[in-house]
């Protein structure tokens, strides 16, 4: 089939002149090479990536010296009564959490749209709003220990409440939910902020301006002409940051290591704790094969919202 | 709206703005106050918003004394080298389906497969990670981080480059696939020169995201022969007294490296960040 262009496609009488694509033999020479150049590289990316569900199942199934022992370790996982009360708070700490994010990053984007026209004010806000997201979380951790530790934290200074009395933000059981859940806010807001305000400057203006001319209120012109235009990318921002709080580790590991008690002992903590303080890989091994199953029934949603190509 | 109402408007909203850009700053200022105290300011009873004298000792500490420099050189070493193989892994995934004539569920397959991987937590991947690790003897060595960041922030790079790929027009290379060009001379001197500018903002957001990484770090090494920063900063939280200036020293250590190259790429942060769904024009 390619007996006497070999490489040389060009050379071929009917390529000449014509767009390469359009000519039946380049195209399915070309074709070829998709699967030459991509299966090697991708097929080994694809087989890496895939090695560690493979072998948490092996591991979940077998005992630490070798042998089969069916879906113990699963029944281990699941009859673990921390690991409803760790999804639970996982739970809580969304909750917390990503109303806010969302909603604020939401508000103070409307915000700098329509009161905001400088664009050096703009550009300036763009960067400040980055650096929260592009600190390593683990030096987020440090910047709140500072805040929240008590006898030492500034917030509890600033709060003149520096005696024996004063609120323990990390060691106390709703106050650690909350001053871990507050540190998320303060990183991820502006992550919202950014895709919230990026998303308003692709609303085009006539519209605007049209409904502004029929007298529209803020509301109505937020509710009928924005927001269609935000949706997607409210829905992108909430899948993101779901499966953010499904991994939030490194703050909370600094800020409280998963205490007092199990009140900041979320999802990720949880497994840790079981696989490495424990060192019970079989338990944890069920326990990431079954996050993985949960993780990817939940992307199949995310999917079905999200085209893959978006084009 | 009136006037007045209009500027009454515009200062509350100024002062709005300000307000909530103190409270996201406020962290930041104090850390780097911290940073720059002395052991002695430690311990006033109550501590102070300013460093009383400011000094750079708690820098030289963390890096000299407490032997940081050398997890320094890991993280970048770590970081460079994966990021060099995650840009290699993408381009031979890219160039594939976004200049050959791929069929679209293909493409959509690769695309949806690695933002798939954004989803899976690292602490589900890194238990059977530790096990290989251990098994194949790459337990506590800078290799068994190197591939792991490389298949992890692979997705980023895949996303990223696709779509400055996409941004190409294919008629460039197929003029110079008419007059004769062979398809590797084509890649070499007219898309890898196109794509600088891209690779460049890949380049630089990938190894921030590799800098930061702490979970895969913290379980797949053991000594301070190959743990990254990260990981040394964690150490100084967790002691039973914690050096307060250090520990801040070391976190701006931490911040300033992903943070000044973040500025360099800032136009590119977002579509990072989002997989392409925000694009700076």
């Amino acid at each position: 089939m390619s007996g006497n262009g070999v490489n040389a496609a060009p050379a071929h009488p009917f390529a000449i002149g014509a767009r390469i694509r359009t000519t039946w033999m380049a195209r399915s020479r070309q074709e070829q090479l998709v699967y030459k150049l991509l299966l090697p590289v991708f097929g080994t990316v694809f087989v890496l990536a895939t090695i560690p569900f493979i072998l948490a199942v092996i591991q979940a199934v077998t005992s630490d010296s070798g042998g089969f022992i069916g879906l113990e370790n699963f029944g281990r996982a699941l009859g673990n009564p921390l690991l409803y009360e760790s999804i639970k708070q996982t739970g809580i700490y969304a909750a917390i959490a990503l109303p806010i994010e969302i909603l604020g990053g939401l508000g103070i984007a409307l915000l700098v749209h329509r009161t905001v026209r400088s664009n050096i004010i703009r550009a300036a806000i763009y960067i400040a709003a980055m650096i929260p997201i592009v600190i390593p979380q683990i030096a987020v951790g440090v910047v709140f220990r500072l805040v929240y530790a008590a006898d030492y934290g500034i917030l509890n200074v600033l709060l003149g409440q520096t005696g024996p009395h004063q609120p323990l933000w990390l060691s106390s059981p709703p106050l650690a939910m909350i001053a871990t859940a507050s540190v998320d806010i303060w990183q991820w807001t502006p992550f919202v902020y950014l895709v919230m305000f990026a998303g308003l400057q692709t609303v085009p203006s006539e519209s605007v301006e049209a409904a502004q001319v029929d007298g529209a209120t803020t509301w109505t012109q937020f509710r009928h002409i924005e927001l269609p235009y935000l949706r997607p990318l409210l829905l992108l921002v909430l899948f993101f940051r779901i499966a953010d709080v499904i991994r939030v580790f490194d703050h909370v590991y600094v800020l409280t290591g998963g205490g007092p008690g199990t009140t900041t002992q979320f999802l990720s903590l949880y497994i840790y704790r079981i696989g490495f303080k424990f060192s019970d890989l079989g338990q944890a091994s069920a326990l990431a094969v079954l996050v993985m199953v949960a993780m990817t029934l939940f992307y199949t949603i995310v999917l079905r919202f999200l085209p893959a190509d978006r084009g | 709206m009136t006037h007045r109402s209009r500027g009454f408007t515009r200062v509350a909203t100024s002062v709005l703005l300000a307000v909530i850009a103190f409270i996201f700053a406020f962290p930041l200022f104090y850390l780097i106050s911290t940073s720059l105290k002395t052991k002695a300011d430690l311990f006033a009873p109550v501590p102070s918003l300013f460093p009383p004298a400011p000094t750079i000792d708690p820098y030289i500490s963390v890096l000299f004394t407490r032997g940081f420099g050398g997890l320094l050189v890991n993280s970048v070493v770590v970081g460079l080298s994966a990021t060099v193989l995650s840009i290699c892994v993408a381009f031979a995934i890219c160039y594939p389906i976004t200049r050959l004539p791929a069929s679209p569920r293909l493409r959509a397959f690769v695309l949806s497969w690695a933002l798939s991987l954004r989803f899976l937590p690292p602490v589900a991947v890194v238990i059977p990670y530790f096990a290989i690790v251990r098994t194949i003897g790459l337990y506590n060595q800078l290799p068994a981080l190197i591939l792991v960041y490389t298949i992890f922030n692979l997705p980023l790079a895949i996303w990223m480059l696709r779509g400055f790929l996409d941004e190409i027009p294919l008629e460039i290379e197929e003029a110079a696939l008419v007059d004769g060009a062979s398809r590797w001379y084509a890649f070499r001197t007219i898309l890898l020169p196109l794509s600088r500018t891209g690779i460049l903002a890949v380049v630089i957001i990938v190894f921030a995201f590799d800098w930061a990484e702490f979970l895969f770090a913290f379980i797949l090494t053991a000594t301070p022969q190959a743990m990254t920063f990260p990981v040394g900063v964690q150490g100084l939280v967790t002691q039973f007294e914690i050096i307060w200036n250090d520990m801040a020293a070391g976190a701006v250590i931490a911040i300033v490296i992903p943070l000044s190259l973040m500025i360099i790429a800032r136009r590119h942060v977002m579509t990072g960040l989002t997989f392409g769904v925000i694009r700076e024009k």
